[in-house]
């Protein structure tokens, strides 16, 4: 249990960094600026899923977590793959 | 209760860390920069809110899964973040203007890229060649 002040400091800290990286996605000038900033709404999902799960004591937050990371690193090759269109 | 004052600290570090690299994704001039933001300060700022996490409800079972997402999280935020660079160089994302050393400058030759600094314009012609399809350049790549 965390107190929820602390909770709230958190998320506005990453939601304000997810609403900074949203606005590199609209302005961003090529697709590897939009896949870098997808990497980083990832990223801040991930820890917002943390905090989210200490607050309401949920048990599984760690399980969530390793599993998110090992996924993220797929995620950010396919999305490497992807922006080379399937070439090495 | 002194668990849940470290572990608050280092949550909130944790996000800071994150919240830094948002203002590095905003700010820096072209995308390689942007990628070190994200890869340095992003992935420590995830696993410092891994071991908050840990910190605050501590078992030893909780211990070894931390060690592990913190450890998996170190090490693919920098693989991954290479591999996105490597992409975006190859697919004719431009460097700024300032770059001086070009040490990728013949693989992207050789898979139709850009090599030219533009400074932070959009390479129309590399993109409109990327929706063209890989059927191409596979030959010579």
């Amino acid at each position: 249990m965390i107190p929820v002040s602390v909770a709230i400091i958190v998320g506005v800290l990453l939601v304000a960094a997810v609403a900074l990286a949203v606005v590199r996605i609209v302005r961003g000038p090529t697709p590897g600026d939009t896949a870098v900033a997808g990497d980083l709404i990832f990223f801040a999902f991930v820890g917002l899923v943390a905090v989210l799960a200490l607050l309401f004591g949920i048990v599984a937050a760690l399980d969530i977590i390793l599993i998110a990371t090992v996924l993220g690193f797929l995620s950010v090759l396919s999305l490497a793959r992807l922006l080379q269109g399937g070439r090495r | 209760m002194i668990a849940t004052i470290i572990g608050s600290a280092l949550l909130i570090l944790g996000a800071f860390n994150i919240f830094s690299a948002a203002v590095g994704l905003f700010r820096l001039p072209d995308l390689y920069t942007r990628t070190s933001a994200i890869g340095t300060a992003a992935g420590l700022g995830v696993a410092f809110m891994i071991l908050g996490v840990v910190v605050v409800d501590f078992t030893w079972l909780n211990l070894l899964k931390g060690v592990l997402a913190i450890v998996a999280q170190l090490v693919t935020s920098a693989v991954g973040s290479f591999a996105l660079a490597r992409s975006g160089y190859l697919t004719g994302s431009s460097p700024a203007a300032i770059t001086v050393p070009d040490e990728l400058a013949d693989d992207a030759v050789a898979l139709g890229g850009a090599s030219v600094p533009l400074g932070d314009t959009v390479p129309t012609e590399d993109t409109a060649a990327l929706d063209a399809g890989p059927t191409d350049n596979r030959a010579n790549a």
